[in-house]
């Protein structure tokens, strides 16, 4: 048996004709239900529930009423209720039988999550995921607004949140900060999107929580929640695309006794090159002539697995969540980073699956705990996270600079080994809720955390290093009444970095000074550097009607990373000679955040404009210069602090023309600009250009034998990047065209969701300026036809 | 307000420096031109940038593996692949005198034929790159395919 518990209130108010009916939703585990739907008749008067599962209806006189509660994944919840002073009520309802594997996280969750947050928030679930299967898990999550991503090739792409990415966006896994080299462009995410049931995504600065690094958004990334009690079930899903021939399947099984859960996945996936609608790519004046359409080794593949466990009691949770994620995948063969390479076109283009050099590998190893223990008015939460990040890149040894011409037998790393990056991070989170009041909530927290990281490699971009650090939060939440409420936090952080001394490998010549012929070069020393920082935010939302307003402004911070103060090398991927700064200091940026939405039955819109200012934007800055001795004759690219200024809105809007038909727009605008420094007036790297999307959308819960359907048409339209900052190239403007068309099948109490898409419809060529090829020509992928078809199954086991 | 009204107060440099071999006796020339251990010659190529120069620098390395292709469309011919012994690099810096939007390099290069051990440099293909800035920092790569011999 399982249970929905509630427990309803009523309090007067005003005076003693009018009364107050209040109630918390909770689920089986006796956890907070948010989002669930509330609805007292006669009087027709709804809401939500909040984030404490709570709920109120107000200005209710005395008498009779019938209430309904519905929450997806639940049985609904209906009862008459009769207004008589100091009586509670309990009721106990089961879960639906057929939906145990369903997705928890609905619209209204969503709707309500919104309106408690200060900060723009989207929220997606599983089956948005799986409607949009991109590449990866960033390429599904590219059509929220203010959302895009830096990609290479068709299987890896990193966030960008409103224009900033790299280090300036934290990925949250089961609430510990993803650590790899977030610094790169020429890797993705390491997180397999099969095993993701909702990510929140918060635009704008969210240091407060986590820390240094979230200065531009957050992606807040959940896996599945654990199964109701003495359930068992799981879910096959297979994923195949037509562009690069991508195989993919993920297995989940889960089951739980009383208090007892376990959780078991296994995905893998397999992908050949990917088509691109052009039969060369022009790297500067070279024509690289590709063998069908393919761009050539741009393959991969990924096998990933997570097993999570845990026990759930009342008032006490812990949960262990392991995870591997490992991927294999080829670079294009004809370039290596920016330089046109000679290839063997016969080993190539024998198969399109191989993955010959250049490659890489990346393997990233989690483990997780998070418990909770959970008293009425208290919740102490833990979080141990232990992860390990390894990457390797593999090439054809080739001569730079002053390297040997043939690689010396006596060194103790294989010459084909271009980079290799090792880094062991130990985090920690401490957490304590408070309900002072009804209407006050304290949130208290400690966050820590120590990486290690190794390097390895012929090739030379970033020193090892060590980075501790630790912050402290108080945050405040205070309803002044349903409508309207404040939040306000402030924070203190500590970090301390160290880099460790590296030297060449191989000898260089010092013209300079003829009396050492020649040298190993010390690329970078020991640096020691401590940081410490106040930052601080505040926001009040109000929502009344259909209205929802809120303002939120904030201070958040960002310690340098170790490239940013210690680099001191040339990355032959780009033909730069990076250097350091050692003296940098941290980021500093302040931000103001609005949002404007109206949420009608027929009509819905919604504006959340931002303004950002940096004071101290670290910046690598090309020069004029170059650099004979440290650099091997490539440009001088220094790291530097300027002011910017940024600004920028979202915008949606949707009508419904019936229940069943939907026009939307969503759009997004980002302006950046150098305020001081040698590139003032200049934008920032990696600028996402204006675009929108307008969609129509035709959805029935309903049709014979299929739930959910839907057909939806996109269409993109991007404008022309033409703000730009050495070494870009402006960006031809482009409009594309996806279909989508699915819902869920249901036989005999067995349900099959299937997804197709169609990307890129019409095959255009076109460029994405945020692209890591787009320096060298190459084309986003033509048309694709994915499918994703999702079996879940499940059954109950019977109660001891 | 006030934040905003400080745009347009500077004209963007978009624009990249640019590399001209079709001056008249421009040196050298993507796979015909052949430069002799021991001999000099003269580096004559025209850099014009819109706004004003920054430096070049020049790169030769050798390509007996055919392992990069020139920045260039022709497929320069190339003699058989061979492991290197000691073959030559050249790398050096030039900065562009300050104030030039147009600069012709008219520079005498002589090239050893042997290392500090007397070791003959090997002859066969090799890569000369340029590379030029402007003061913004756009940069342009020009590599070309060229052969060195010994006399």
């Amino acid at each position: 048996m399982l249970l929905l518990g509630m427990s309803i209130l009523y309090s007067p108010l005003y005076s003693q004709t009018y009364y107050e009916l209040k109630g918390t939703v909770v689920d089986e585990n006796n956890s907070p239900l948010i989002g669930a739907s509330v609805l007292l008749n006669p009087v027709k008067k709804g809401t939500t529930t909040n984030h404490s599962g709570d709920f109120r209806i107000n200005k209710l006189s005395e008498g009779k009423y019938y209430i309904k509660i519905q929450f997806i994944g639940y049985q609904i919840l209906t009862d008459t209720i009769a207004f008589v002073r100091n009586k509670k009520y309990k009721f106990q309802l089961d879960i639906s039988t057929h939906s145990l594997q369903e997705v928890v996280v609905t619209y209204d969750y969503a709707e309500a999550r919104k309106k408690e947050e200060a900060l723009q928030i989207e929220i997606v679930n599983e089956d948005y995921l799986k409607q949009n299967l991109g590449g990866s898990l960033m390429g599904s999550l590219e059509r929220l607004s203010g959302v895009s991503t830096i990609d290479i090739g068709s299987g890896q792409s990193k966030p960008v949140i409103r224009g900033l990415g790299f280090n300036r966006v934290v990925v949250v896994e089961n609430n510990i900060k993803h650590e790899a080299q977030q610094w790169g462009a020429d890797h993705g995410l390491e997180i397999d999107q099969y095993a993701v049931n909702n990510i929140e995504v918060i635009k704008g600065p969210a240091s407060l929580m986590y820390g240094s690094d979230a200065i531009g958004g957050i992606i807040d990334v959940k896996n599945r929640k654990p199964p109701v009690e003495n359930s068992f079930g799981g879910t096959i899903d297979l994923s195949g695309k037509t562009n690069n021939d991508f195989l993919g399947t993920s297995l989940s099984l889960f089951g739980r006794k009383k208090w007892f859960f376990a959780d078991f996945r296994v995905t893998f996936l397999d992908y050949g090159d990917y088509k691109v609608p052009t039969d060369s790519v022009d790297i500067y004046s070279y024509r690289a002539v590709l063998h069908k359409n393919r761009l050539r080794n741009s393959a991969g593949k990924e096998q990933n697995f997570h097993f999570s466990f845990g026990i759930i009691r009342k008032q006490f949770q812990s949960k262990f969540y392991l995870s591997n994620v490992n991927s294999k995948n080829g670079f294009f063969a004809n370039a290596h980073g920016l330089e046109p390479r000679n290839v063997d076109s016969d080993l190539h283009d024998k198969s399109s699956r191989d993955i010959q050099y250049p490659r890489q590998k990346v393997n990233h190893f989690k483990v997780i705990n998070h418990s909770f223990y959970q008293w009425e008015k208290l919740k102490l939460e833990f979080d141990i996270g232990f992860q390990r990040n390894f990457r390797q890149e593999w090439s054809q040894y080739v001569q730079h600079g002053y390297m040997p011409a043939l690689f010396p037998d006596t060194l103790d790393f294989n010459p084909e080994l271009e980079r290799q990056f090792e880094k062991f991070v130990y985090s920690g989170n401490v957490k304590l809720f408070y309900q002072l009041t009804d209407k006050t909530h304290f949130n208290l927290g400690l966050n820590t955390e120590f990486q290690d990281n190794q390097i390895d490699g012929r090739g030379f971009i970033i020193p090892a290093y060590r980075q501790f650090t630790l912050g402290g939060f108080v945050f405040m939440k205070h309803h002044f009444s349903d409508k309207s409420l404040a939040q306000a936090g402030v924070r203190y952080d500590y970090g301390n970095i160290t880099t460790y001394n590296y030297k060449d490998w191989f000898r260089s010549p010092n013209i300079e000074n003829p009396d050492t012929n020649t040298q190993f070069l010390e690329r970078s020393g020991n640096i020691n550097r401590h940081f410490s920082n106040i930052i601080w935010s505040i926001g009040y939302n109000y929502n009344v009607n259909k209205w929802s307003y809120k303002v939120n402004f904030g201070k958040s911070f960002r310690m340098p990373i170790a490239k940013e103060l210690g680099a001191n090398g040339v990355n032959y991927h780009r033909f730069s000679y990076e250097v350091g700064n050692p003296e940098l200091s941290p980021e500093i940026s302040y931000q103001f955040d609005a949002g404007l939405e109206h949420n009608a039955e027929k009509f819905a819109i919604g504006v959340t404009p931002f303004l950002n200012y940096f004071s101290n934007y670290i910046y690598l800055n090309p020069t004029a210069k170059h650099d004979r001795l440290y650099g091997n004759g490539n440009q001088v690219f220094n790291y530097t602090q300027s002011r910017v200024l940024r600004y920028g809105t979202e915008l949606y809007a949707h009508y419904n023309f019936s229940k069943s038909l939907q026009i939307g727009i969503i759009g997004e605008y980002v302006y950046s600009e150098q305020m001081s420094g040698k590139k003032k007036g200049f934008t920032l790297p990696f600028a996402p250009p204006p675009s929108g999307i307008f969609n129509i959308k035709y959805q029935k819960q309903k049709i014979k034998f299929v739930e959910n359907a839907y057909v939806s048409i996109d269409f993109r339209i991007t404008t022309p990047q033409n703000n730009i900052v050495p070494p870009e190239e402006k960006t031809d403007g482009y409009q594309l065209v996806n279909l989508g068309i699915g819902g869920k099948f249901v036989f005999n109490n067995q349900a099959i969701s299937i997804s197709i898409q169609v990307q890129n419809l019409f095959n255009t060529k076109y460029f994405n300026h945020t692209s890591y090829y787009r320096l060298i020509n190459v084309p986003e992928a033509g048309r694709n036809f994915i499918v994703n078809i999702s079996i879940p199954f499940s059954g109950k086991t019977k109660q001891e | 307000m006030i934040l905003f009204s400080c745009e347009d107060d500077k004209e963007i440099d978009t624009q990249k420096p640019e590399i001209d071999t079709t001056i008249p006796n421009a040196f050298p020339a993507n796979c015909t031109d052949t430069i002799y251990f021991g001999e000099p010659f003269t580096l004559n190529l025209k850099f014009t940038d819109n706004v004003e120069l920054g430096s070049f620098s020049l790169d030769i390395h050798h390509n007996f593996d055919h392992h990069s292709h020139s920045t260039e469309f022709v497929e320069c011919h190339l003699n058989a692949k061979k492991i290197p012994v000691n073959p030559y690099v050249l790398i050096e810096t030039h900065d562009i005198p300050t104030g030039q939007s147009e600069y012709v390099t008219n520079l005498p290069i002589t090239i050893p034929t042997s290392n500090d051990e007397g070791q003959l440099f090997d002859k066969g293909d090799y890569h000369f790159d340029i590379r030029i800035t402007d003061k913004e920092g756009w940069s342009t790569h020009f590599g070309m395919g060229i052969k060195m011999m010994h006399r």
